[in-house]
């Protein structure tokens, strides 16, 4: 008897996978249909800009996208096109942050996201993955980011001052692109471990007779979080990858964070992440009422 | 209605639990209960019908969970963001706590039975203090059970309860109990209220809200969270199933994240329990270091066998503070 259970459970657990595949692979035959058609009608329409104006789906086209020229009318079309979007959401996230749970880690797609996050307006964005891998390789993100920002927006190196804030004693890499946007790759390290040594501080000043037990609260707690890494709560999580679990992200920040769950970052298109982006604008919070 | 629901599965649930089992099954369930207030209006009900028919939903779950041989589960009955609502609904609220802790106690029998042990976890000075004594009783009554165990989180919040964490920790730095150098992740898990249980391996949200509102921050970094649409009161046994096929298929990735969190873990405490020694021996000074490799390795060993009683010290000490709290409020009671 056992074994049968087994054996169904089995057949069972495989039947899920097949159904997920099979739903995952309908939603990118639709959608690269219907991408197709929105962009057969728009060329109908509008000839001479309809190319400049979908950027991705002929990066699907051409994966090859870094090498594509520059052009700089594409580039201001699709730009004012991200702004618009950003602006017709009912309320954007201050503090966007990525999760990836997958093994394999595609750089250039997150720098697409993080650029087109900059392009809509948000202030800052992080990006995580629970090995650390961005944290160790943060500058070759950084430079796929700034390749990205020049093929996506145009935008010319000179003209844009991009910083390194590099805070050396862990290696945190957090570094602000362009004028308005900040990026920060985050890891583990971020989490648990920068709130056990807010405790330990504590327990310092404890120790020094500096303060009593009986003054510490959650806002001192969350103040001196605050100064030691300056990340304001993710109002958004986008996780990208098939396990559904925070992996250990930033868990002090996360109290009200929306967590809207993607199947994979692989050549990941704007239109995906303007949906999420319009799911988190629909959510409602009731903070406790 | 009672805590303890008596009855089988049918034929079918019975078949469907059985083909789960054959597969990894969560230890501890935690839930987020949410959707009694939208249940309420949508069938035109009192708001504090909602609540009622929520309560029941627990106990049936709970034989749910027995059923699919899941010993632990933790609920989210009162945030202490939820004393912002009005004050009819805080009052309604309360007073339907105070019912049940008083039903609880009236089955008494019925839990020893089952070995049903209850704790809350939270603050409980916030509330009434009529209800603390109830609560305390309540744990009290229940504390050496040990087949299942159900904790309630009331006057809860993960942020309040790492704080409390950090407070008794610098409790015990005060105590001369423990040194500042001592705290670390695993120490600050053991002061959080759940010390007592494992993390859960699920954690389940109803009525389609996809955050955790400050519910187990830190015990849920490495649990499979499952968002379900469905309104609490209409929550299901194949809801149930559903979350459970959805942690199975998440099983093998969580466990390696999980190792993987382990192995980093104990790497930092490895280098922290280093730096304090060579911190130590600078003080003594003998300029940092002992001659040859095998002494300062036994050094090491030392400093960490003696950090490992301090730690273990304190917990004792902590523990023994947070029981006599209890026992203090039922022994009021009695004098009442």
């Amino acid at each position: 008897m056992a074994l049968l259970y087994s054996l169904l459970w089995r057949f069972l657990l495989v039947l899920v996978r097949v159904k997920r595949a099979v739903v995952s692979w309908l939603q990118i035959r639709l959608r690269s249909w219907r991408g197709r058609l929105w962009e057969g009608t728009i060329t109908a329409l509008l000839l001479p800009v309809a190319v400049s104006e979908f950027p991705d789906y002929q990066k699907k086209a051409n994966p090859n996208v870094n090498v594509e020229p520059v052009r700089g009318n594409r580039a201001v079309g699709s730009r004012a096109r991200w702004l618009s979007d950003g602006q017709s959401l009912e309320k954007l996230p201050a503090h966007i942050g990525f999760m990836v749970a997958e093994e394999e880690l595609s750089f250039t797609d997150v720098a697409n996201l993080v650029v087109w996050c900059m392009a809509v307006g948000v202030s800052y964005v992080s990006v995580y993955d629970n090995h650390g891998i961005f944290q160790k390789s943060s500058s070759r993100l950084q430079e796929e980011i700034l390749r990205q920002q020049q093929s996506l927006l145009g935008i010319d190196e000179s003209k844009y001052d991009v910083e390194l804030l590099n805070n050396s004693r862990d290696k945190q890499q957090h570094f602000v692109v362009s004028c308005r946007s900040t990026v920060k790759v985050l890891s583990p390290e971020d989490g648990k471990h920068t709130i056990v040594q807010a405790a330990k501080k504590l327990c310092h000043s404890v120790e020094n007779k500096e303060r009593s037990s009986k003054d510490i609260s959650v806002s001192m707690l969350d103040v001196l979080l605050r100064e030691s890494k300056n990340i304001p709560d993710p109002e958004l999580v986008v996780k990208f990858g098939p396990v559904n679990s925070t992996l250990g992200f930033l868990p002090w920040h996360i109290r009200l964070t929306e967590f809207i769950s993607l199947p994979s970052h692989r050549n990941i298109s704007y239109e995906d992440l303007l949906r999420a982006l319009q799911r988190y604008g629909a959510c409602q919070q009731r903070l406790g009422q | 209605m009672s805590w303890i629901r008596e009855g089988e599965l049918n034929l079918l649930e019975k078949i469907s639990a059985n083909i789960l089992k054959a597969g990894p099954m969560p230890k501890h369930v935690a839930f987020i209960m949410d959707g009694n207030r939208r249940f309420a209006c949508k069938k035109n009900l009192e708001r504090q019908e909602g609540h009622t028919q929520g309560f029941n939903k627990l106990a049936e779950t709970l034989r749910w969970c027995k059923h699919l041989n899941i010993p632990e589960v933790t609920v989210y009955a009162f945030s202490i963001e939820n004393f912002k609502r009005t004050k009819e609904e805080v009052d309604g609220l309360m007073e339907l706590a105070k019912q049940k802790f008083e039903k609880l106690l009236e089955e008494r029998e019925n839990l020893e039975k089952h070995g049903v042990c209850i704790r809350v976890l939270g603050d409980l000075n916030m509330l009434p203090l009529d209800l603390q004594q109830l609560i305390a009783k309540a744990v009290v009554t229940t504390r050496n059970h040990n087949k299942c165990f159900l904790n309630v989180c009331f006057a809860y919040t993960s942020r309040y309860e790492i704080t409390n964490a950090v407070r008794e920790m610098a409790w015990g730095v005060e105590q001369g109990l423990i040194k500042a150098s001592d705290v670390s992740e695993a120490l600050l898990s053991e002061c959080l209220y759940s010390s007592n249980s494992p993390n859960p391996d699920l954690l389940i949200r109803t009525s389609g809200e996809v955050r955790l509102s400050d519910f187990l921050l830190w015990q849920t970094s490495h649990s499979c969270l499952v968002f379900q649409s469905v309104l609490w009161p209409e929550y299901s046994f194949w809801n149930l199933c559903e979350a459970i096929l959805q942690y199975q298929l998440n099983h093998k990735s969580i466990q390696k994240a999980r190792d993987l969190h382990r192995d980093e873990q104990a790497v930092e405490q490895l280098e922290a329990d280093r730096a304090c020694l060579a911190e130590h021996l600078q003080h003594q000074g003998n300029n940092g270091k002992p001659a040859d490799a095998q002494k300062r390795q036994e050094a090491l060993q030392r400093y960490i066998a003696s950090r490992e009683e301090r730690v273990q010290d304190f917990l004792h000490a902590l523990k023994h503070k947070r029981n006599s709290f209890f026992h203090d409020l039922c022994s009021e009671m009695v004098l009442n």
